[in-house]
């Protein structure tokens, strides 16, 4: 792939980037641009970079390579195409430049959660983030707080750890007879109240952004208790087994651990209110043990 | 599930201690500043001043109680600062103890001088 | 994976420009709260000189008064305290539950509201104290 110089769909982006000669390049995007006087305000912003080669500063770390045994970073010019994301500017860094430049990523449209990079000082996930939002050049480092193994990778062990430890499958003891009920029902308005922690893709960006998970390595994280929510809100799951998880919870690296500083929230790709969620876990430990007093 | 059954969290007790002692304070440390700077200019402040106000019963409590739940939310919530920052293992149990020393022995200071700006 | 790379603590102070408004408000609370309770063992120790005697104790704190230095102090101790007071109030809030999309917001009001009572406070604060 490295060695092959020309992408065929993209014929502008051919050119080298920084020669000067090639800044002519713009000239028929320019006329389109005076041409279509009815774009709105954020079209003709965006236009403004068609053409244009975008600058991407790229963490690099390869402890087998000698000169990447510390820590660099690698700048690269990407030709600028609109509706480029972070996770293609990458892709054609590779693809073109350095086939040596490592990074995960597979359906590229946000559901893998396999591409979630540090971009310019925020947990992004690669392939939702549009080069046009974002000011330039463009710092792509590997998620903080995990341990890099090379380049952008970084070893989600850890994380995963942490998911595992709530125990994030359904559990019940009674399921339905399959004689009269194929399916195990959930109300619609318990579906509702679960619906957004079910969409967490597991690309590690909140637990990236916890400053508490960075201090307290047993901390269970938001990702792991906001998986917990999306169990032990569920009406299906047996009373006995929400306390279960609840135990597990309000242990002391559990939910107490949250400061609230919405860092998770903020940066979650898929919008998943985790502060919000971890808020009403503390709220039902804290009812459930004063049941008990 | 049969494994530890206890009702006590010791993690949620305090959490839930944080929070009404944090709801007691914002009432009281408003009054606080309020009375002896406002209502009473600080400056002005003498001892026969303090002993009319500490005589009174009701706000004699009032002090303790706000020493005691002020010495609580402050102290646990340095405790709380440095475990999220990775505290643990023997530094923790000896940091937890420097700490619960260093707070009852605030309260009982705080309590004795109470009681001789009270004058009894 | 023979070896790897820690980058340590990334976001520390270096990054302070990148920080959200729950950031700020967590370093801020953190950051009172660490002077309050130093306050708090301090001023216990000054209301101290109580057993020794009245005249100690009056002449203490108004010998304490007399300084400018002490007054300007307390105006810090004042916007310190309020902050706390204030956003703690919006730490409550978010506990219950309430107004979470509006965390940033509360916080932002908290330090206006802040510097608003720290000011007007500055008049009764510095009253009859000279430089």
């Amino acid at each position: 792939m490295s060695t092959q110089q020309q992408e065929p769909e993209q014929p502008e982006s051919q050119e080298a980037p920084e020669d000067p000669e090639m800044r002519g390049a713009e000239s028929p995007v320019d006329e389109r641009e005076k041409a279509g006087g009815d774009i709105d305000q954020t079209t003709a912003d965006r236009s403004e970079l068609e053409g244009e080669t975008i600058l991407i500063k790229v963490f690099r770390y390869d402890p087998e390579v000698a000169d990447k045994q510390e820590p660099r970073f690698d700048e690269f010019h990407v030709p600028f195409e609109k509706g480029m994301t972070v996770l293609d500017a990458v892709m054609y860094a590779r693809d073109n430049y350095d086939s040596s430049l490592t990074f995960r990523h597979s359906c590229r449209q946000a559901v893998c959660g396999s591409d979630a990079f540090f971009v310019n000082g925020k947990q992004r996930l690669g392939c939702k983030t549009q080069m046009a939002d974002l000011e330039h050049p463009v710092r792509i480092e590997p998620l903080p707080h995990q341990e890099v193994v090379k380049d952008l990778v970084v070893d989600m062990d850890h994380f995963y750890d942490q998911m595992h430890t709530v125990e994030p499958y359904f559990q019940s003891e009674d399921t339905p007879d399959a004689s009269d009920l194929e399916e195990q029902r959930q109300s619609r308005e318990n579906r509702e109240k679960v619906k957004m922690s079910t969409r967490c893709i597991w690309c590690g960006a909140c637990m990236s952004s916890c400053n508490i998970a960075a201090g307290d390595n047993e901390y269970l994280g938001p990702a792991a208790i906001n998986k917990a929510y999306r169990f032990a809100m569920d009406d299906r799951e047996d009373a006995d087994i929400k306390e279960h998880r609840l135990r597990i919870l309000e242990q002391e690296h559990g939910v107490w651990r949250c400061q609230t500083q919405f860092s998770c929230t903020e940066v979650c790709p898929k919008d998943i209110p985790l502060t919000e969620h971890i808020q009403e876990l503390k709220r039902e430990a804290v009812k459930k043990n004063l049941k008990f007093w | 599930m049969a494994e530890r059954y206890s009702s006590f969290a010791p993690g949620g007790t305090a959490w839930l201690l944080q929070r009404i002692t944090a709801a007691f304070l914002v009432i009281v440390l408003a009054f606080h500043f309020f009375l002896l700077h406002f209502v009473n200019h600080a400056a002005d402040v003498t001892f026969a001043g303090t002993q009319a106000r500490m005589e009174n019963v009701g706000y004699f409590l009032t002090m303790v109680l706000f020493l005691i739940a002020g010495t609580f939310h402050g102290v646990n919530g340095v405790y709380n600062a440095l475990v999220n920052q990775g505290l643990k293992g023997t530094q923790k149990k000896v940091v937890l103890a420097v700490l619960v020393i260093a707070s009852v022995a605030l309260i009982a200071q705080g309590i004795y001088v109470a009681i001789a700006m009270a004058g009894w | 994976m023979s070896q790897s790379y820690n980058r340590g603590l990334i976001e520390d102070f270096g990054r302070w420009k990148e920080f959200s408004a729950g950031m700020w408000a967590w370093i801020f609370h953190k950051f009172t709260g660490w002077m309050l309770i130093g306050y708090l063992f301090t001023h216990i120790a000054v209301l101290s000189s109580a057993l020794t005697g009245p005249e100690a104790y009056t002449n203490t704190i108004q010998g304490l008064e007399s300084l400018f230095i002490v007054r300007v102090l307390e105006v810090g101790l004042l916007a310190v305290a309020v902050f706390h007071i204030l956003n703690g109030l919006r730490l409550l809030m978010v506990d219950l539950g309430v107004g979470l999309d509006a965390q940033d917001k509360s916080f932002y009001a908290s330090l206006v509201l802040t510097a608003i009572i720290t000011i007007a406070s500055v008049p009764t604060f510095m009253d009859g104290v000279t430089l």
